[in-house]
């Protein structure tokens, strides 16, 4: 923790950087912190309970965290994935910001979960993560925890769901989507919903009914899975971001299976890797195409 | 309000036996967005056509479906007769209510009911048509041809021919290509520089052909009708316009020792050389690799130390004073309309050296190394009248007259094993053509040919190959040699007679290889440097292999010769001139019209992802930067060249913010059409 | 006997001359199907497909060039990406993708366009209606 105090201050009072975007301790839990005083880095912090994806600040359409001006911002490994991802697209110059990457031993669900770290409370985001060390920050800090324990199988779910045929599987997203209110914290929580005008706000025409009402819902999260494909960072905030508790996570988790297994692609934290979104193999497999 | 006008065509009984027009006609009358509904005998006759024209007089119809045929058949007809009544062309769309209604279903009730869905479809659609106008772009009318082959050639002077400026870049010093190494071409064994150099000579003196030799292509921007090609002179030490052409420099050059290119590497030449007497231009370029004098600057400057003038005696020996050791490389930019791509050919080499991983050499024929076995092209240098042997067939090794030659065709061609698949196409022919040549030069020589099929299908090629079986008396064994070796002084060639079902060895003094034919080397780059495809063997890709065969898939890029497959001299002279036309109908106009589907992006909420540039085949897709009043970039968004996009609308549905919208099938038109469905 | 709604989205230059063949040929074919020209497969966005499940159609058939054969040379790769994705994810979520025929016509393959439409129809007509779907009850 003090090695990213450290950093941080050298950062502000260098002037490298006008914010450090990290987390923070409250009453509530751990939230998002915005240090802009280097006096300030002490609020600074890094435990289990740091599960927010902050690489989401670096979206460009958050126009208010542009204005307060040149950021450095804390990823785990798994966040540094959707920061190459805007990267990838265009959207961020890698000039323009700092990483300040910390090593990991996997987070909570919650920010505010007190108790061990253990199978039950460990986030499904953690399940067979290959980043504790973080690779595309230019700074690294804090040690190595120990190996994350083993928790909740998004694999084994999307399994558990395949196993059933597919009327109880059509009732069971029938009943978890007819929650959905249509808050779209979903998408506002994405660090990869860069689009300047969402497609669901489009009206000349409507393709997706933007109001809570079963049949846009369907449509909209079909929609949010199949614009995300290969392009999804696994993070799952948006599952977290849900008011409803809609498991809509499983639906990016099952895409990028697909994307891994018929494309052989798996969203990584290397800017430069080629995306499958927009390329395409001669030999791609058609079995469903009469 | 929308005023559409509906037309509903019997077709005399084509559409009337199975669909009630009438009836279709009159249930979309009752549509709120039509004014005008009725059913014709014959709308595309010239009555029925004036149905329309008057409709859109007398009702002011802002809109037009015509329910007819397909509309591959007379969207065009249609869209021209309401062009002519004042209504912009792209407000009218037909409903297929023939091929893909009528025809195909029975007289019921559930027929007639389909027509009119798919008629009011139509209406929906065309109500969210908009006025497009043919896009129109400006056209540079020069045409750039890179390669002075045969093809290149061909090309450039139809070009010319027909008035407008060609620029060819050739990289060698001269024109003519592999064509001016030939001896004879078949199947009229005619002189082969005799019936190029006319042509040669034809380009190097057209007042409309800029020629720029010893050149290549270093970049090519911009797009069809508008495209800047920076051009590499690079540097002769010759001035060729001051130059002569006396050759003095050549006798006094002591640097002796090249292989000489021309020749195929069976003599030498010295380091400054005209490459044939008969080049086109006749001038000598001094090859800096050899000569005494650049090697000895480059060994200063690599060492750091001052450049010293070393031999020159080219310079001495020059009364035109036309050589300078000062210049370089000189870059040149042209503007062009339209690029022809006429690189050519290399042969492919049996050694044990590849150019690419994907290719093997032939190690059971000894990989080619000794000097007695030679490929199509050195055997005719050695038949040519002005090669190395004064056009006698004689072995390299020795300088005696071969008494027994194999000529083993398909030697790399149609063998997976050593990376080629395919067929070279002009093999057969000119080792038939060799197999004659020979037993003319050498009486009572035996021809050898081992082959595994004949291919000689153009006009005359069968009774050549005969020939060179029937009167001229070559053996044609039909079987692959396995092995070459020397051995006692000749050249031990295996192989197999499979129709007599026998091994057979055959003890030789020569060996000719009729090796595949590739594509120049550096062609990946070149097609990189252009924005054109290419297949796993360089091959350039054309736009479609029957009905596209000159073009390719980036628009004002054309293709002749062998660049884009192995062709014969007819085939080329025939491509070339075809892909002429193309460039011509291209210059046809100072603004080159196209169809205006074409993809726009809608620049306020386009989020610069480029999703859609990764979708274009095309190149279609620019970056544009938005800036505020000062200059400062704000984002950069995505921006569409309608002279470049073909129209497919990947790129559409690939935006995941539909940001982009292809006019004529836009989204609110397919939006329409879906809503519009009965479903 | 239920009569199936269905929407065809097909390519001009493949699908849609096949389908004008199909005609000139007179193949015999159901009157189910009705078909919405686009220039390629490319173009065919998987919201056309909810869309017309939202307006009532009981199923979709979706159809373009060969892979190589594109007239716009690779529409149909990136199409038949897009579309395995969204084919997964229809059965993940329990629509059926029966209820969807992906298929390759090429502009000299009439009976296959015919087959491929009556094929659909009678798999169609025997899933029956496509009430299961989201919110499709209450269309306007």
């Amino acid at each position: 923790m003090n090695a990213l105090r450290d950093l941080a201050r050298q950062l502000l009072e260098a002037g490298e950087v006008k914010v450090v975007i990290g987390y923070e301790d409250s009453r509530r839990g751990v939230r998002p912190a915005f240090v802009s005083d280097p006096a300030d880095v002490d609020r600074l912090i890094f435990d289990a309970r740091c599960v927010h994806n902050l690489a989401t600040y670096l979206n460009p359409r958050r126009g208010h965290v542009k204005r307060l001006g040149r950021a450095a911002v804390v990823v785990k490994g798994c966040d540094a994935r959707a920061v190459a991802g805007l990267l990838r697209e265009q959207q961020i110059a890698r000039e323009d910001f700092v990483l300040i990457g910390v090593r990991c031993g996997g987070v909570f669900d919650t920010p505010d979960a007190t108790g061990p770290l253990d199978a039950a409370s460990i986030a499904p985001r953690c399940h067979g993560c290959t980043v504790r060390e973080p690779s595309l920050p230019e700074h690294v800090v804090g040690d190595l925890p120990p190996e994350p324990p083993v928790g909740r199988d998004l694999d084994a779910e999307v399994a558990r769901l395949m196993a059933m045929p597919a009327a109880e599987r059509l009732a069971f997203w029938n009943r978890e989507l007819a929650k959905c209110v249509r808050c779209y914290a979903c998408r506002q929580v994405c660090p990869l919903c860069v689009c300047e005008r969402c497609i669901v706000d489009k009206t000349q025409p409507r393709w997706i009914e933007p109001s809570a009402h079963t049949r846009g819902n369907l449509a909209w999260h079909l929609t949010r899975a199949q614009h995300l494909a290969g392009r999804c960072s696994g993070c799952s905030e948006c599952e977290r971001a849900c008011p409803e508790g809609i498991p809509i996570h499983l639906l990016n988790h099952f895409l990028a299976g697909v994307v891994r297994d018929a494309f052989d692609h798996v969203v990584g934290d290397d800017p430069d890797a080629p995306a499958p979104v927009g390329a395409f193999r001669k030999d791609d497999a058609e079995e469903f195409i009469v | 309000m929308a005023r559409i006008g509906v037309f509903v065509c019997h077709c005399g009984e084509n559409i009337a036996r199975t669909v009630d027009c009438a009836a279709v006609a009159g249930s979309v009358a009752d549509h709120p967005s039509v004014v005008c509904s009725v059913d014709y005998k014959y709308m595309c006759s010239d009555p029925g056509q004036n149905l329309v024209k008057d409709a859109i007089t007398e009702h002011g119809l802002d809109g037009v479906v015509v329910a007819a045929c397909s509309p591959h058949m007379h969207l065009k007809t249609f869209r021209r007769a309401a062009s002519n009544a004042g209504l912009n062309a792209y407000l009218v769309e037909m409903a297929n209510i023939r091929e893909q209604c009528a025809w195909i279903h029975p007289r019921t009730p559930e027929t007639t009911v389909k027509a009119t869905d798919l008629v009011r479809a139509m209406v929906e659609k065309v109500k969210q048509n908009v006025p497009l106008e043919p896009i129109r772009i400006p056209v540079t009318p020069t045409a750039l041809v890179i390669g002075g082959g045969i093809a290149g050639i061909q090309a450039a002077l139809d070009i010319a021919e027909a008035g407008r400026d060609v620029i060819i870049v050739e990289k060698e010093p001269s024109l003519g290509g592999h064509m001016s190494q030939l001896s004879e071409t078949f199947p009229t064994l005619d002189c082969s520089q005799c019936i190029l150099t006319p042509r040669m000579v034809d380009a190097y003196q057209h007042p409309r052909i800029k020629l720029y030799t010893y050149s290549e292509v270093e970049k090519l921007e911009g797009y069809i009708g508008n495209f800047e090609v920076t051009i590499r002179k690079k540097g002769r030490s010759v001035d060729i316009d001051t130059c002569t052409g006396c050759g003095a420099c050549m006798e006094v050059c002591p640097s002796k020792k090249a292989l000489d290119e021309f020749d195929m590497g069976l003599r030498t030449r010295t380091a400054v050389y005209t490459p044939f007497p008969q080049a086109v231009p006749n001038k000598p370029v001094i090859d800096r690799e050899h000569c005494l004098h650049y090697k000895a600057e480059a060994r200063a400057i690599a060492r750091g130390k001052p450049v010293k003038a070393v031999c020159q005696k080219c310079a001495k020996a020059c009364a035109a004073d036309a050589i300078s050791f000062d210049g370089g490389d000189e870059l040149i930019k042209e503007k062009v309309g339209a690029v022809v791509v006429a690189t050519g050919f290399q042969l492919y080499s049996v050694a044990k050296d590849q150019p690419e991983p994907y290719l093997e050499g032939y190690g059971e024929y000894g990989y080619g190394a000794d000097p007695d076995i030679v490929d199509g092209l050195q055997f005719e240098r050695l038949a040519s009248a002005s090669g190395p042997t004064g056009g006698k067939i004689l072995c390299p090794s020795n300088g005696q007259a071969p008494k027994t030659i194999v000529f083993i065709q398909c030697t790399g061609s149609r063998d997976p094993a050593k990376g080629i698949e395919y067929c070279s196409g002009v093999c057969c022919m000119y080792t038939a053509k060799h197999a004659m040549l020979y037993q003319h030069s050498v009486h009572g020589g035996r021809a050898v040919v081992f082959y595994m099929d004949i291919r000689a299908t153009g006009k005359g090629y069968d009774a050549f190959t005969r020939r060179a079986a029937e009167e001229s008396g070559a053996e044609y064994v039909r079987g692959r040699v396995s092995a070459i070796y020397r051995a006692d002084g000749k050249l031990v060639v295996k192989g197999v007679d499979t129709l007599g079902g026998e091994p057979m060895t055959v003890q030789a003094d020569m060996v000719v290889l009729a090796t595949a034919i590739r594509p120049q080397p550096g062609i990946k780059e070149l097609a990189q440097k252009l924005s054109i495809s290419y297949d796993q063997h360089g091959f350039l890709n054309e736009a479609h292999p029957k009905l596209r065969p000159v073009e390719t898939n980036t628009a004002g890029i054309f293709l002749a010769g062998c660049s884009q497959a192995p062709r014969d001299i007819p085939d080329s002279v025939a491509m070339a001139s075809a892909t002429a036309a193309k460039v011509l109908a291209l210059f046809s106009r100072s603004e080159m019209e196209r169809e205006p589907q074409v993809a726009k992006v809608d620049q306020a909420t386009c989020s610069g992802c480029f999703h859609c540039e990764r979708a274009c085949a095309y190149g279609a897709v620019e970056h544009l930067e938005v800036k505020d009043r000062r200059g400062n970039v704000l984002r950069v968004v995505a921006q569409i060249n309608p002279g470049v996009c073909q129209g497919c609308g990947t790129c559409a549905a690939n935006c995941p913010s539909k940001s982009i919208e292809l006019d004529g099938f836009t989204d609110a038109q397919v939006f329409a059409s879906i809503q519009a469905l009965s479903l | 006997m239920f009569e199936p709604r269905i929407v065809a989205f097909v390519c001009n230059w493949c699908t849609y001359t096949g389908a004008d063949l199909a005609g000139t040929s007179r193949l015999p074919m159901a009157t189910n199907v009705r078909i919405v020209r686009l220039p390629c497969t490319g173009r065919i966005d998987p919201l056309f497909i909810v869309k017309a499940f939202e307006r009532g159609a009981d199923g979709v058939i979706v159809s373009g060039c060969h892979p190589g054969d594109c007239h716009y040379s690779e529409g149909n790769y990136h199409a038949r990406r897009r579309f395995r994705l969204f084919k997964e994810l229809m059965d993940f979520t329990g629509i059926d993708s029966d209820r969807v025929t992906f298929s390759w016509v090429s502009a000299s393959q009439g009976q296959k366009w015919a087959d491929v439409v009556n094929g659909t129809t009678e798999r169609i007509r025997a899933l029956g209606p496509f009430e299961g779907y989201p919110g499709s009850e209450e269309v306007a």
